[in-house]
C-alpha cells in the first residue's frame, strides 16, 4: 500500500472553488508551493503542461489556479477565478505552454513551472494526483536538482555556512517533532541542500515552529 | 490509518466500535490534533456540502459559464413537487441534491471535494436525502463522512482517486461506495455490511471512464454523480438485506486500481475519446474554445 494519501480530510476536502480537485484545486496548491520556493511572487512563470493538464487546462481552470497560488491564495479564495487578471494588474509575466511529449515525471496531471527575477531561476514539477493531493517529483534549487520521494511534507534546509553542526541541529529536532522517512544531503554552489521527506501531516504550528527557528528552511 | 478495509472491519468487530469511532481515533492519532478540531473540521466539510446543495436547488438554480449545464436541479425538484417520480421520492430527492452539488462545482462555486470536486455530488446526494428519511442529526452526518473518509483513504492508497489516472471509476466510483459504506452505519448496520456495501457499489461501477467534453467537468460528470448517488443506496440496501458480494472489498479496490491503470488515455480526463469523442462533443467543444480540435 502506498501512503500517498495521509489524512481523512485528503478525502473529505479540501473545500475549494470547482470545477475540478486535481485540475483546479491541485493546481492551486502547485501554484503555492511554487510560491513558497521562491520565497516571494516571481515576477516571470512559464508553466509547462503535460498530459491531461495540456488536453484539458482551459476547461478545467488550471491557468487561473496555478495563477492563484503563484500568488499565494487558497483553493477556496473568491478570487481564484479572477487570478489572471490580478497578477497581470500586478506585472507578472504568466505564460503557458501545452506541452505534446510524455510528462518528465511520468504523470498525466503535470505541471513544471519555470520561475525567475532575473539573479535565480527555481524549477518546480510537480503533479496532481487526485482530489487536491499534490506530489513535487523534481525542483531545481540553488543550481542543484533535487528529487524528492513526491508526497508532501517535503522540507528542505539550505546550510549556506557548510558546517554540518547546522544541520544536525535541524535533523534531531525534525526527528523530534517531524520523522521522516528519508534524507538526502545535496551540495550547491553556494549552500548545502538537505531534503527530508516527512512521514506525517505537519500542522501549521509546526510549520511555524521550523520556518522561524531555521529561516532558510522550507516546509511544503 | 488502515491498510485494508478487512483490517478496518475486524478492528470494528474486536473492539465493538463504529466504523467512524475508528477513523476519528486513527485521525487524531496522526495527525496530532484533537479530538475537537478534527470535529470541528468535519463539520466545517459537512456546512460547505449543505450550502453548496441549496445554492443549487434555490430560485432558478445555477448556471456554468459556457451554459452547458445548471438548473436541472430545479428541473427535479419541480418533477418530485408535481409527479411521483419512478424510482421513489427518496432516490429522486438523492439525485436532485447531487445534481445540484455538480452544477454549483460546474459554475465555480464552492463545493467541499468527495473524494474529488467531479465527484462532490454523490456523497452529499445520499447524506443529505438519508438525512430527512433516517432523521439523521448533525453527530450522526459528520461520522457519515468520517466513514466514508476513511474507507476513501485505503481506496485512494491501493488504487487512486483521479480520472487522469483510473477513470471516473475511480471519482464517482470511489465516491459511490464510501457513501455506500457509511449509509449503512448510519441506517444501524454492521462494519461487515458497510464494507459489503462498498464492494458492491465499487464493483458496479468498475469501467466507469473519464470522457468529460471539453475537457469540462460538466458533461457527463453532473449526471454520473446522479448515478453515483443511486447507485449508493442500491448497495446500502443490498448490504442491508444481508446480500453478499462474492468478491471481498479489498480485492474489488485491487480491480479497480488494474482496471485504472489498463484504461487507455484517451478515456482518462484528457477530453479525447468516449462522449468528448462523439461528433456533438467535439461540435461542442469546438463552439467553446475555437476550431482547434
Amino acid at each position: 500500500m502506498s501512503n500517498k494519501y495521509k489524512s481523512v480530510f485528503d478525502i473529505i476536502g479540501p473545500i475549494m472553488i470547482g470545477p475540478s480537485s486535481s485540475h483546479t484545486a491541485g493546481a492551486v496548491q502547485i501554484g503555492r508551493i511554487a510560491n513558497k520556493l521562491f520565497g516571494k511572487i516571481p515576477p516571470k512563470v512559464t508553466v509547462h503542461y503535460y498530459g491531461s493538464f495540456a488536453q484539458t487546462h482551459r476547461g478545467h481552470g488550471t491557468d487561473y489556479a496555478i495563477a492563484a497560488g503563484i500568488m499565494g491564495f487558497l483553493p477556496h479564495d473568491s478570487r481564484v477565478p479572477l487570478a489572471p487578471q490580478i497578477a497581470r494588474q500586478q506585472g507578472i509575466d504568466l505564460r503557458f505552454v501545452e506541452e505534446s511529449g510524455d510528462s518528465p515525471i511520468h504523470h498525466p496531471n503535470t505541471a513544471i513551472l519555470v520561475m525567475t527575477d532575473g539573479n535565480k531561476q527555481i524549477k518546480v514539477s510537480g503533479c496532481s494526483i487526485g482530489g487536491g493531493a499534490v506530489e513535487i517529483r523534481e525542483i531545481n534549487l540553488e543550481g542543484v536538482e533535487i528529487l524528492p520521494a513526491g508526497p508532501l511534507p517535503i522540507v528542505i534546509f539550505r546550510d549556506y555556512s557548510k558546517k554540518m553542526a547546522n544541520a544536525l541541529a535541524i535533523n534531531d529536532d525534525l526527528e523530534q517533532k517531524a520523522p521522516f522517512s528519508r534524507r538526502q544531503v545535496l551540495r550547491a554552489p553556494n549552500c548545502d541542500i538537505y531534503v527530508y521527506d516527512i512521514q506525517n501531516k505537519m500542522q501549521p504550528a509546526t510549520v511555524t515552529y521550523f520556518e522561524e527557528k531555521y529561516p532558510t528552511a522550507i516546509c511544503l | 490509518m488502515y491498510e485494508s478495509v478487512k483490517e478496518l472491519v475486524r478492528t470494528a468487530e474486536e473492539t465493538k466500535k463504529s466504523l467512524s469511532e475508528l477513523v476519528i481515533l486513527a485521525e487524531c492519532q496522526d495527525s496530532g490534533l484533537s479530538r475537537s478540531k478534527v470535529w470541528k473540521r468535519m463539520q466545517l466539510n459537512l456546512a460547505t456540502m449543505r450550502a453548496a446543495i441549496e445554492r443549487g436547488e434555490n430560485g432558478a438554480g445555477v448556471r456554468s459559464q459556457t451554459g452547458l449545464t445548471g438548473g436541472e436541479a430545479i428541473k427535479i425538484k419541480k418533477y418530485r413537487q408535481q409527479r411521483t417520480p419512478l424510482a421513489g421520492d427518496a432516490m429522486m430527492a438523492a439525485v436532485e441534491n447531487a445534481i445540484a452539488t455538480n452544477e454549483v462545482n460546474a459554475a465555480m462555486g464552492v463545493v467541499c471535494a468527495t473524494p474529488t470536486a467531479g465527484s462532490s455530488g454523490t456523497l452529499p446526494g445520499a447524506l443529505f436525502m438519508l438525512e430527512k428519511r433516517l432523521g439523521l442529526n448533525e453527530e450522526q452526518m459528520i461520522r457519515f463522512l468520517f466513514t466514508a473518509g476513511g474507507l476513501g483513504l485505503i481506496i485512494a492508497n491501493h488504487a487512486g482517486i483521479a480520472g487522469a489516472t483510473g477513470g471516473c471509476q475511480e471519482e464517482v466510483g470511489s465516491a459511490s461506495a464510501m457513501a455506500a459504506a457509511a449509509a449503512v452505519e448510519a441506517a444501524g448496520g454492521t462494519p461487515e455490511q458497510s464494507s459489503q456495501a462498498l464492494a458492491i457499489a465499487l464493483s458496479n461501477l468498475l469501467g466507469l471512464v473519464c470522457d468529460p467534453i471539453a475537457g469540462l467537468v460538466e458533461i457527463p460528470c453532473v449526471k454520473r454523480n446522479a448515478i453515483g448517488a443511486g447507485n449508493s443506496l442500491i448497495a446500502a440496501d443490498l448490504a442491508l438485506a444481508g446480500c453478499i458480494s462474492k468478491i471481498p472489498a479489498d480485492e474489488c479496490i485491487m480491480a479497480l486500481d488494474r482496471v485504472g491503470r489498463s484504461m487507455p488515455v484517451a478515456l482518462r480526463e484528457t477530453g479525447i475519446g468516449g462522449l468528448a469523442g462523439t461528433p456533438t462533443g467535439q461540435t461542442i467543444k469546438a463552439r467553446i474554445f475555437g476550431k482547434r480540435i
